[in-house]
């Protein structure tokens, strides 16, 4: 063990730092030291507090609990310029590139040449051209963010991160938009900083790139930290144990023996946006279907526009309701017509787009039910419907309780709760556990499966393949916004999955 | 300054110069010296407080107490008989009037319109106290100051042209300048890159005030004389000139050249109305109509949100 990298100095060390929002812990108690000349990966499931673990470091958040030094010395990062001044760059994994600034500009931002606070537009645009030819990123300095695509923009803001002048770096999951030879060119980047003797932070879950180019993993899990082990020593099975640590198979409500019912909702020739391709889907009662994909495949679209939030530009889908009836969707009337017949959406951003957070649960799960009533009518709102609904969902908060306290977990189960009580059959889910911790998303899973048992259909998006695949019946997945593959979801695999979601016919990987 | 971030367009552009050569044409009195001049110091008050509003309006803000500010800067002016001493009590009131607005929009919180509408509201009561009536006597060497002029040029275009350049200056050729775009923008990833948004805002809101102050000051000396009501018509002037110059309301798109063609319109049909006799009630209806429809027209096409 008394290798190389002992030898280094600690750069950062982060000790038994805790975070927590609101009733969600966060982090808690973690401890990390990050070494010069290394790229440090620091890996574990969504949620495991990885990006909240680097914003410490990035000047986002302050710790409630636990020290930060850099360089050997206690030092306190309130915000991110401090943070950068702190000598610590950070490529967030949202994208920060601004719209109406040019590549330049935005490259150069927060730390413009120029004296007495003007600005010296000329080395400014000298000092990204040679930021831009460094990094190899073929983008013209005076061209407006705003018509970046998005593979662009995101190598636009590793380039910034490299610009900048630090010996901490810190990239979360750069590389999700990136093409293969995109990747190549970002570890080459990576392999010269830690050459220069700088400290790479390194977030990450594709476990090739981390035993391609990394040196140390950091595992966390649901706050905590799981341990830091040297790549050497690792081999990606014994990874993947750590970063899961559990049955995943516990997590999943078993399968229904029997085969799916007669059709619920049939989706024919649907074009979900202006120029995508047609899409047909068949779903059964009792079917859970999984829509899996790289990000931005047109899952969000297709979804949308089935539950009237999009505006499709042809195709038809039919609904068949619990007698039998089956009536064609009627898409001008928007989310109204949707819930009217049956179909509704559990959006992705549910604190924007799903709940009103200042109301209780009780509001929250009434906007339901109550949809169809006329606006004078009295709105009889019954609290043993309230208090089933709670008990079926072990939602352990009182019904008054406002919906912006609760954790995210509950706040899905109040959505859930919604629609129950409503008596939608056909529920459209995006990314069903994202920033859930463990043991809802259990009983989220359980709560679907119970869901299709009594004749429902549920149709779910998720980024997450080993949900898609514990949890669903099938799995569609989209590329390009057309469905390339529908495999079953016993048997399949992360890898495969994957496979179907990359490849391309034209032999280039997207 | 790349053209999709000025929000200029041919609209914003070709507006003045449209009516400008229409009252050109059909107007003999509109070509007279003495119209022009008038036209001059009519346009440099609403021009000064436009390039302030601007400023407020880039980081996605708006400020309501511009009118009332300029009222009190006249009051102050016409209590003070030392023209020094009376500029410097008016830009100083400018400045604490923005620092409030400015705090309690970027640290409190509170929404803009409701902050600008308390100061607005407090500020106009205050002014009503230190000058209930119309009067007073603006120190003479202001009133030179406004309405004089230098080797032939009318000084209200030399105050207008210093003003022009020191907010161009200041919007595209310094740090707090990019800064203003950024944050109107998208300020969390501004505030992700380094920027410090909340002095950025504070000192929007700022700037806006005092060039409402400096614009009250000028109005006054003008006129010589202090008058309680004198802005009152300006916050809504000020944001039509500002959105009729292209200056994006949700922020982060407009510029210095859009301020002043839309302030040449909002001028020129005023003195257009006043050529021709027409109903100065009128010109209230156009201005609104105006307003809207410059900010319906307005989409973010310019910016790729």
């Amino acid at each position: 063990m008394a290798e190389v990298p002992m030898a280094t100095p600690e750069r950062v060390v982060l000790h038994n730092v805790s975070k927590s929002f609101g009733p969600t812990a966060a982090l808690r108690g973690v401890t990390l030291t990050g070494r010069a000349g290394s790229i440090h990966a620091l890996t574990g499931e969504n949620g495991a507090g990885k990006s909240t673990l680097m914003k410490l470091l990035a000047g986002v958040h302050e710790p409630d609990d636990g020290e930060i030094h850099l360089r050997g010395k206690a030092v306190r990062l309130s915000t991110p310029a401090q943070a950068r001044q702190a000598g610590v760059s950070t490529v967030f994994q949202e994208l920060t590139v601004l719209p109406n600034l040019t590549v330049a500009e935005n490259l150069n931002l927060g730390r413009e040449p120029g004296r007495l606070g003007t600005l010296d537009r000329a080395a400014a645009r000298r000092r990204a051209g040679e930021v831009l030819a460094r990094t190899g990123v073929a983008l013209d300095p005076d061209r407006l963010c705003g018509d970046l695509t998005v593979g662009e923009q995101q190598l636009l803001e590793i380039a910034k991160g490299l610009a900048a002048e630090a010996d901490v770096f810190i990239f979360d999951e750069p590389t999700a938009p990136l093409n293969r030879a995109e990747v190549d060119q970002l570890e080459q980047l990576l392999v010269r900083l830690k050459t220069e003797g700088k400290l790479v932070f390194y977030i990450s879950h594709r476990l090739e790139e981390i035993f391609r180019f990394c040196d140390t993993v950091t595992v966390l899990k649901d706050g905590r930290l799981v341990g830091t082990e040297r790549i050497g020593a690792l081999t990606p099975d014994r990874l993947v144990t750590l970063m899961v640590g559990r049955e995943l198979q516990a997590l999943f409500p078993e399968r229904p023996g029997a085969a799916p019912g007669e059709v619920r909702l049939e989706v024919r020739e649907l074009v979900a946006t202006t120029g995508s391709p047609p899409v047909s889907i068949t779903l059964r009662r009792g079917e859970i279907v999984g829509i899996a994909g790289l990000e931005g495949q047109g899952q969000r679209e297709l979804v949308r526009a089935l539950a009237g939030a999009g505006q499709p530009a042809g195709g038809t889908v039919r609904v068949t309701g619990d007698d039998g009836v089956v009536s064609p969707m009627d898409t001008r009337h928007g989310t109204v017509g949707a819930v009217r017949q049956g179909v509704a959406l559990i959006p992705e951003d549910r604190k924007a787009e799903g709940l009103c957070l200042d109301l209780p649960i009780q509001d929250n799960i009434w906007l339901g039910p109550l949809r169809g009533l006329a606006l004078w009518r009295r709105a009889r709102r019954d609290p043993v419907v309230i208090r089933q609904l709670g008990e079926r969902m072990k939602l352990r908060s009182r019904p008054v309780d406002a919906v912006g306290s609760l954790s995210g977990g509950n706040q899905q189960k109040v959505m859930f709760g919604r629609w129950l009580a409503a008596g939608v059959r056909v529920l459209l889910v995006e990314q069903p556990t994202r920033g859930v911790d463990v043991g809802a998303k259990a009983e989220i899973y359980t709560l679907l499966r119970q869901f299709t048992e009594d004749g429902g259909v549920v149709l779910a998006v998720s980024g997450d393949l080993p949900e898609l695949i514990g949890l669903c019946d099938r799995i569609l997945v989209l590329r390009g916004g057309a469905i390339v593959a529908d495999v079953p979801g016993a048997g399949a695999t992360e890898e495969g999955l994957l496979a179907l979601a990359l490849r391309d016919p034209s032999g280039v990987s997207a | 300054m790349t053209p999709a971030r000025t929000g200029l367009t041919r609209y914003t552009v070709g507006l003045p110069l449209l009516i400008a050569l229409l009252l050109a044409l059909s107007a003999a009195d509109f070509r007279q010296p003495q119209n022009l001049l008038n036209f001059g110091g009519q346009v440099a008050a609403l021009l000064i407080a436009s390039l302030g509003q601007m400023c407020v309006t880039l980081v996605a803000g708006i400020d309501l107490s511009v009118g009332a500010v300029m009222s009190l800067a006249s009051g102050l002016l016409v209590l003070q008989s030392d023209p020094v001493l009376a500029v410097a009590m008016a830009l100083a009131m400018g400045a604490a009037v923005g620092v409030v607005n400015g705090l309690g929009v970027a640290v409190a919180g509170v929404h803009p319109l409701v902050m600008t509408l308390s100061t607005a509201t407090f500020l106009q009561g205050l002014c009503h106290m230190v000058l209930p009536m119309p009067g007073g006597q603006v120190p003479p060497p202001l009133v030179a100051a406004a309405n004089g002029d230098a080797a032939g040029v009318p000084l209200s275009f030399v105050w207008c042209a210093a003003a022009v350049v020191a907010l161009g200056a200041l919007t595209t050729r310094t740090r707090f300048g990019l800064h203003l775009f950024a944050v109107g923008s998208q300020p969390r990833s501004a505030y992700l890159n380094g920027v410090r948004v909340r002095a950025v805002t504070v000192t929007a809101y700022v700037l806006c005030s005092v060039m409402a102050s400096v614009a009250g000051i000028f109005l006054a000396a003008r006129v010589a004389t202090g008058d309680p009501n004198l802005g009152t018509s300006f916050p809504l002037e000020t944001v039509a000139a500002v959105a009729l110059g292209g200056v994006q309301l949700t922020g982060g798109v407009g510029s210095v050249a859009g301020v002043v063609a839309g302030t040449l319109s909002l001028g020129l049909l005023t003195n257009g109305l006043n050529v021709f006799g027409i109903s100065p009630f009128l010109r209230g209806v156009l201005t609104g109509a105006l307003l809207l429809a410059a900010v319906s027209v307005q989409r973010r096409r310019h910016v790729g949100l």
